[in-house]
């Protein structure tokens, strides 16, 4: 290649250093607007969960802003791709920026674990939808994030025994088949719900663990088949569940498929089929979006993200619910750093529904641990069953 | 094209001893002195948006830099073709992160430990798989990479997919205190390591290390048939890497304070690697340079959020394809010039 | 450790591995065939997999309107529909695996420069469609539509086939027939054999390499494209991330048989299929890619080009 191209390149290069530049110094310059970040993965392999929170957390910024208030906001993102060694080099900066209030996130669990130091340091607020590693919130934990970080999800220990609860509810003589996806989420609420199964003394036949992104489920249908299960609980991610309900169903395995709020989603129906779907139970500390929004809501949703609808779209509820509690505090005037970790700690707010009471305890856990919801697919359509 | 590298070696050649070793000092002093590029408005363009410039330089640009260059050991220098370069940075965090937490040794003291592990790896890995060549040498470091992850995740002492927390931060040394809001720390102790490397790598590369991996490269039957023991070689270039990898894994342990299996993903391995190949294999200087550019890019273009990995891509096909040497490709008389192998090993 | 289920699955086991064993094959058709051409990885085919399956979604969904609640076809409207869609992904992978030899290797290529320049310029393209098609998608996982009713049609003991099981099987085994047969027959065929053994000298013998090489990738991206549509006929579901893991298996077929070599493919990608299945039900699918790589080494060890690879000429990076 010659002179030119290089120059052409390097001209590109200088010129998106400086749109770069541009943009973050007018993030920075903006009055009478607090700034909110959303941490959570927003590119690679992982970049599903943190898309689709974005879409909870832009409503939320979305119906604040047009109720005309004292202070605007807004929400910028920091991509830590569900990756603590990212987040390591994310929440530094995150913290380094002033205008920062509070971060909606992490996201992950790991990516929290990694992001406390930075946050402890310079006193910033987290209110994490999806992050529900047990220890973060255990007081005798080391990795515990006290005070700064809160959840307004339950934890692992929570939703395990109530999966099993309602999965098993109705069945004589259970037989159980646990399957995790190895993540850190899937491996936490498999341990809770076996603990509850040994402690229930009900039948557990047999578990597995099968990576995320499988598309072949052949040999751990095999597996379930040959256990005689007729209880599947999964502990993963609607794209996965789906592919596995879908092969136990085609391979004529007939029995109850059930799974935690990771599986909990509209589109889990579309990726395993109707057939593969009926029937299916889930639990889940919040509402999907999709079933829940108002009318108001569901049009914030459609302005704030462009699209018709948050089936398909995982975390959407606790993601909004996680923004509105730092909203209803700069509502109330806190705009500080020190304001909000108080108003945090210390204040009521309230869940998507508006009728659901969110405090947290000193730790960070809401209050009374999230009620677990039972869901149920019936008739092609989810349907809530209300707490287990 | 413009060949960088010629021209900067013709500079250096015409200078006597006092000019060079002013030049060294500066450009010493400059590079020590880049974490607090982002303080001051001359130099304040160098800041990454949302994330921290300090960690950045900590991680990924230093790590991907010192692990670029061991890398460059056993690619650039012996040819050999290593996808799972990550299980060596993973064994080396993952040492930092068992006795860091378990034991009382400090960061300092389990640093040779994990080196020496990871050379350990390495040599085992070797001794088998180092007597296959090229693309199926590829395909087995890779799975190996992938093993070491696999293993971590499912395994109760490394705290399986959760990861280990409270890695401990390194004690101070002459005054340099080591934690996270004093990131030029970390960044100073890679860059002594990273200066030891360069040393290291230029000692052995006029030695008869250099010279046998050399050989190996242009051709390992002709090399064989020369004398050279070619497997003894091949599983020192290995087990170099290996350590220097090791070592960068107990720093960025320490760093980052936290380790999971997923920071060992096949990314890690690849990314290096592009490291390696698009600053300009063999040549320590073009490997600096990428890995240099390919850590930080990302980071710096982090305002176009959504599309940033595929910039990225981008960036890796258009360089490819301009500068398929690499920025600063090796010397010319180090390539491999007939007439008919510059087709057959496209 | 649980042989009991050997015992009581081992049909299903053995069925379903094959299946997936048949769907490496293509795909490993894929690398392998790139390979015996340039002595190189084409780290893009996962990708150009990817595409393959989206492709299969788009049609059944967007051009014939199908959707989740569309009961499965019947009869010459199951056939045509079927059709269209191997022929759209096919068409797709093909073009894709095309223009990724183009914009990618091409270049690369003219100037006779090292292999690893290609590898990291192809892993460039790989992320360069995988974030692409992210970006399109909204990172969401799409279904297709059931269009084939899934029945178990054979009933003989303990075997049970299902009918998405031998299209599966039946179709892989006749279009890595036609591939083998076109390979060893056709004048096109002798050429990539030729430009395989040495460019040199088939450029000397007057073969095109440039339109030899478009064709290798086009018939390794269009068996790609067809183990894509299969795929969705089974699993019927794609996502951006679907061909990394497969990808990467079926690459590890394609060593396995040894690289380069078109049988080598087939009972590389069969072998993996069944070992990854039995791996998976003795020790827990979390074992399954510990296992597949440890009889890797295993066989390189014994046989360093592969199962069934003749001796590759010495590569080097």
């Amino acid at each position: 290649m010659n002179k030119n191209t290089t120059r052409v390149l390097g001209v590109v290069a200088v010129s998106v250093l400086a749109i770069g530049t541009l943009a973050v110094s007018s993030a920075q310059g903006a009055v009478k607007s607090v700034t909110l970040v959303y941490q959570g993965p927003l590119t690679g392999t992982d970049a599903q969960t943190g898309q689709d929170e974005l879409l909870g957390a832009k409503t939320a910024v979305q119906m604040y802003n047009d109720s005309n208030p004292a202070v605007k906001v807004n929400l910028i993102t920091a991509d830590d791709q569900g990756d603590g060694s990212v987040a390591g080099t994310v929440a530094p900066g995150v913290a380094a920026n002033k205008s920062v209030v509070g971060v909606v996130g992490p996201a992950y669990s790991g990516a929290s674990i990694a992001s406390f130091p930075s946050y402890k340091a310079t006193r910033l607020t987290m209110v994490s939808p999806s992050a529900t590693r047990v220890t973060l919130t255990d007081p005798k934990s080391a990795d515990n994030g006290f005070p700064f970080f809160h959840r307004v999800v339950g934890n692992d220990a929570l939703q395990g025994p109530a999966v099993v609860r309602w999965s098993t509810a109705g069945i004589d003589s259970p037989k159980v088949y646990v399957i995790d996806d190895q993540t850190p989420y899937g491996t936490g609420l498999a341990q809770a719900a076996t603990a509850y199964i040994k402690l229930k003394k009900i039948n557990e036949v047999g578990s597995d663990s099968v990576v995320q992104k499988t598309s072949d489920y052949t040999a751990t249908v095999a597996k379930i088949k040959a256990s005689k299960a007729n209880v599947v609980i999964y502990t993963g991610y609607y794209p996965d569940g789906g592919a596995l309900a879908k092969s136990l169903n085609d391979s004529g395995w007939a029995g109850v498929f059930a799974g935690g709020d990771g599986v909990l989603n509209d589109a889990f129906i579309g990726v395993a089929g109707k057939a593969a779907a009926e029937g299916a139970k889930f639990t889940a500390p919040a509402v999907p979006f999709e079933t829940a929004a108002t009318d108001a809501q569901q049009a914030a949703f459609t302005k704030a993200t462009g699209l018709k609808s948050a089936a398909g779209h995982v975390y959407v509820t606790e993601t909004f619910n996680a923004t509105n509690v730092f909203l209803s505090c700069i509502k109330l005037g806190k705009v500080t750093r020190a304001g909000i970790q108080n108003c945090v700690a210390t204040g009521t707010f309230f869940a998507l529904d508006g009728k659901t009471v969110l405090r947290f305890t000193r730790f960070g856990e809401v209050v009374g641990g999230a009620p677990v919801g039972g869901f149920q697919v019936v008739k092609g359509v989810i349907k809530y069953f209300g707490a287990v | 094209m413009i060949n960088l590298r010629d021209f900067g070696a013709e500079k250096w050649e015409k200078w006597n001893r006092p000019k060079r070793t002013t030049f060294v000092v500066i450009l010493l002093a400059l590079v020590t002195l880049l974490p607090f590029a982002g303080d001051y408005s001359f130099s304040n363009f160098l800041n990454t948006p949302i994330s921290s410039y300090q960690a950045v330089l900590v991680y990924p640009v230093g790590m991907f830099v010192l692990m670029a260059l061991g890398l460059n050991i056993v690619v650039g220098k012996s040819g050999l073709l290593d996808l799972g370069y990550v299980a060596f940075f993973a064994i080396g965090a993952y040492t930092a992160a068992i006795l860091g937490t378990k034991t009382h040794l400090n960061i300092w003291e389990i640093l040779p430990i994990g080196m020496g592990l990871a050379m350990i790896s390495g040599v085992l890995l070797g001794l088998p798989t180092l007597r296959l060549r090229g693309d199926y040498l590829a395909i087995v470091t890779l799975g190996f990479g992938e093993i070491v992850r696999i293993v971590a995740v499912n395994n109760r002492s490394t705290g399986g997919p959760n990861g280990i927390a409270n890695v401990p931060n390194p004690p101070s040394i002459l005054g340099v205190r080591f934690a996270l809001d004093n990131m030029q720390g970390f960044f100073w102790i890679i860059l002594v390591m990273i200066l030891l490397v360069i040393w290291m790598v230029r000692r052995l590369s006029v030695r008869r290390p250099g010279r046998a991996w050399e050989a190996i490269r242009q051709d390992e039957d002709v090399a064989m048939l020369m004398g050279v023991p070619t497997l003894r070689y091949k599983i020192w270039a290995f087990s170099i890497g290996a350590a220097i990898g090791g070592a960068a894994g107990v720093i960025f342990a320490s760093k980052s304070m936290y380790v999971a299996p997923d920071m060992f993903s096949f990314n890690v391995s690849v990314l290096i690697l592009s490291c390696v190949v698009f600053g300009g294999m063999g040549n320590i200087w073009g490997v600096i340079l990428g890995g240099t550019i390919l850590a930080y890019l990302p980071e710096r273009i982090r305002f176009i959020s959504n599309a940033r990995q595929l910039v990225f891509g981008l960036a890796l096909v258009i360089i490819m394809n301009v500068r398929p040497d690499g920025l600063l490709p090796r010397k010319k008389r180090e390539k491999i010039h007939k007439a008919g192998e510059a087709t057959t090993n496209v | 450790m649980n042989f009991s289920v050997v015992v009581s699955q081992f049909w299903p086991l053995l069925i379903n591995g094959l299946a997936l064993g048949f769907i490496y094959v293509l795909i490993s058709l894929g690398y392998t065939m790139v390979y015996g051409v340039l002595r190189l990885i084409n780290f893009a085919n996962s990708e150009i997999f990817m595409v393959g399956t989206f492709a299969t979604v788009i049609v059944s969904r967007n051009f014939f309107g199908f959707n989740q609640n569309t009961d499965p076809l019947h009869g010459f409207k199951l056939i045509y529909t079927l059709g269209a869609c191997l022929v759209a992904s096919m068409l797709m992978s093909g073009v894709t695996a095309v223009l990724v030899e183009i914009v990618a290797y091409r270049r690369l290529r003219a100037k006779g420069t090292n292999r690893l320049a290609s590898l990291i310029s192809a892993i460039g393209v790989s992320i360069i469609l995988q974030e692409g098609v992210r970006i399109l998608t909204n990172s969401i996982p799409y279904s297709n539509p059931r269009l084939l009713k899934k029945v178990y049609v054979v009933h003989a003991g303990p075997i049970e086939l299902r009918n998405d099981t031998i299209l599966v099987i039946v179709f892989a085994a006749i279009l890595f027939f036609l591939v083998d047969r076109f390979v060893s027959k056709t004048l096109l065929g002798k050429a990539i054999r030729a430009v395989s053994m040495s460019e040199e000298t088939s450029k000397l013998m007057g073969i095109n390499l440039n339109r030899v090489i478009s064709a290798t990738f086009l018939i390794g991206g269009m068996m790609t494209g067809a183990a894509a549509f299969l795929y969705e006929t089974v699993y019927e579901n794609t996502k951006y991330n679907v061909g990394f893991s497969i990808g990467l298996a079926a690459f590890t077929a394609a060593v396995l048989g040894g690289i380069g070599n078109l049988r080598g493919a087939f009972y590389g990608g069969l072998a993996l299929g069944l070992l990854e299945e039995f791996a998976a039900a003795i020790l827990g699918t979390q074992w399954k890619a510990v296992t597949v790589f440890l009889v890797l080494v295993l066989v390189l060890l014994f046989k360093p080009n592969g199962l069934f690879g003749e001796a590759v000429q010495q590569t080097r990076v």
